[in-house]
């Protein structure tokens, strides 16, 4: 869909057009969905995040002027909600506890349960470390590797240069990177049980 | 720390093979990158969080529940003569419980009823009153009294007492009112004072009109002998000036060319 039937489709919304907004729903209530998901790891949040994000994109339809793409514009409207509400999740004493509920929804489904076990204890791992690093840095990896969308919609969205998305990014990846590297060799059980456990989820 | 030049490559986009080249070579960017690809491997066994069907609903059923801000002030405006369908009327206030720009306009409006009439202070209606105009005179006694009509008369009661054969100044004096005698002689006076200011203004205003059609005249005269000119001296081919060739007359100029010069200038 290209920035004129976005605006089109946009325009047919505002006049009131059921159809158009069942389109604009099931065209980005995934995507917005994720955001907000990965934004609070829980679900009724993240449910309630997404309804409010898509009230705002409602009441403020006539502010679209189709200049770039519409997940963009929404990215960016969503935004201050967003931050929010990862902010109010920083508050709470569980932020750096992911737990086993928090990323089910996100796994892809296993037949074999090790596996499955593997692969959840290093997603909880991720988001551990994701809410470790500096916001501005976290928001761009959520936004490009869970969300993804393009260096372009996201320079858009956040009105950065498309070099500074991308240098970010890469901050953003060997930030996470050190700090689950520091978790394995900071877990008691000394070095081995660490490189253990580093082996089996990561090799 | 790394080298920072993984980093150049990666905003360089640089293929797969010139960073697994420079990650053989920098043992600092081997670890980095090593730890990259675990952050790679954990992204890649997540998949989007689904959207279930209850949330899907409430997302369609926004429409009905709230309206564009725009919509508002369309709204806001109809809530003022009570004429908004309670459907309309719930929407408007949901979405100004979550607006606050909208909120205040509607508040602002709406209260523009509850404001209080504005008191007068209590000497106006005496100021009023004082200042209102007096009440006209009738009309035909006004005409009668106007200065004009009394001088007209004066003059011509003066008139016809002298052509009865009679001084006006001697039946007035004879009349023994010698007031009438004098307003007579100040009410011709002063019709002949009127009437000549009346020829002098026609008079200066005449002098006017021709002064201003003879500067007309002059200025269109000037711009037709002007483009006449013009014309003449552009049909007239530019020839340079015949020099003569032997080199005793060359820097002086022949008589033609200065008359030229000169008509020029």
């Amino acid at each position: 869909m290209n920035g004129t039937d976005e605006k089109a489709l946009v325009e047919r919304c505002r006049r009131g057009e059921d159809e158009a907004w069942r389109e604009l729903v099931d065209r980005f209530g995934q995507k917005i969905y994720s955001v907000a998901y990965h934004f609070t790891l829980k679900r009724e949040d993240a449910e309630e995040l997404a309804q409010e994000i898509f009230l705002k994109i409602f009441e403020n339809l006539h502010r679209y002027d189709g200049g770039f793409p519409l997940v963009a514009w929404i990215v960016s409207l969503s935004r201050n909600l967003c931050i929010d509400r990862y902010r109010r999740r920083k508050r709470e004493k569980s932020f750096r506890f992911v737990s086993d509920d928090a990323v089910a929804p996100l796994l892809k489904s296993q037949d074999d349960p090790a596996s499955e076990a593997l692969k959840r204890e290093r997603a909880k791992l991720l988001f551990s470390a994701l809410a470790e690093i500096p916001e501005d840095l976290s928001e761009i990896l959520v936004l490009r590797d869970l969300d993804g969308l393009a260096y372009e919609e996201i320079a858009r969205a956040l009105a950065l240069p498309d070099g500074t998305v991308k240098s970010r990014l890469f901050r953003a990846r060997a930030e996470v990177a050190r700090v689950i590297r520091e978790r394995h060799e900071s877990r008691p059980g000394g070095t081995l049980a660490s490189l253990a456990l580093a082996a089996g989820a990561f090799v | 720390m790394s080298c920072a030049e993984l980093e150049r490559l990666f905003l360089a986009d640089a293929s797969g093979g010139e960073m697994s080249a420079h990650r053989a070579a920098c043992g600092p960017c081997a670890r980095l990158a090593a730890g990259l690809d675990r952050v790679e491997a954990a992204l890649s066994d997540l998949r989007p969080a689904a959207v279930s069907p209850a949330l899907r609903e409430r997302l369609l059923s926004i429409p009905a529940r709230t309206v564009s801000c725009e919509r508002a002030d369309e709204l806001v405006a109809i809530a003022l003569e009570d004429a908004l369908p309670p459907a309309d009327l719930a929407r408007l206030e949901f979405h100004c419980s979550r607006c606050e720009a909208c909120a205040e306009a509607s508040q602002t409006l709406a209260g523009l009823r509850e404001l209080a009439r504005p008191e007068p202070a209590p000497w106006l209606g005496g100021r009023i009153a004082a200042n209102r105009p007096r009440r006209r005179e009738r009309r035909g006694w006004r005409v009668v009294a106007s200065p004009k009509v009394v001088i007209a008369l004066a003059y011509a009661a003066a008139v016809i007492v002298m052509l009865a054969g009679f001084n006006p100044a001697d039946l007035a004096r004879k009349a023994g009112v010698g007031r009438i005698e004098e307003t007579a002689r100040a009410s011709v006076q002063v019709a002949g004072n009127s009437l000549a200011d009346r020829l002098g203004a026609a008079e200066e205003n005449a002098l006017r009109t021709l002064a201003r059609w003879k500067g007309h005249v002059t200025g269109y005269s000037r711009a037709a002998i002007s483009t006449a000119i013009a014309l003449v001296m552009k049909s007239e081919p530019q020839r340079p000036p015949n020099r003569p060739r032997s080199g005793e007359d060359k820097g002086v100029l022949q008589k033609n060319e200065i008359e030229t010069s000169t008509w020029r200038a």
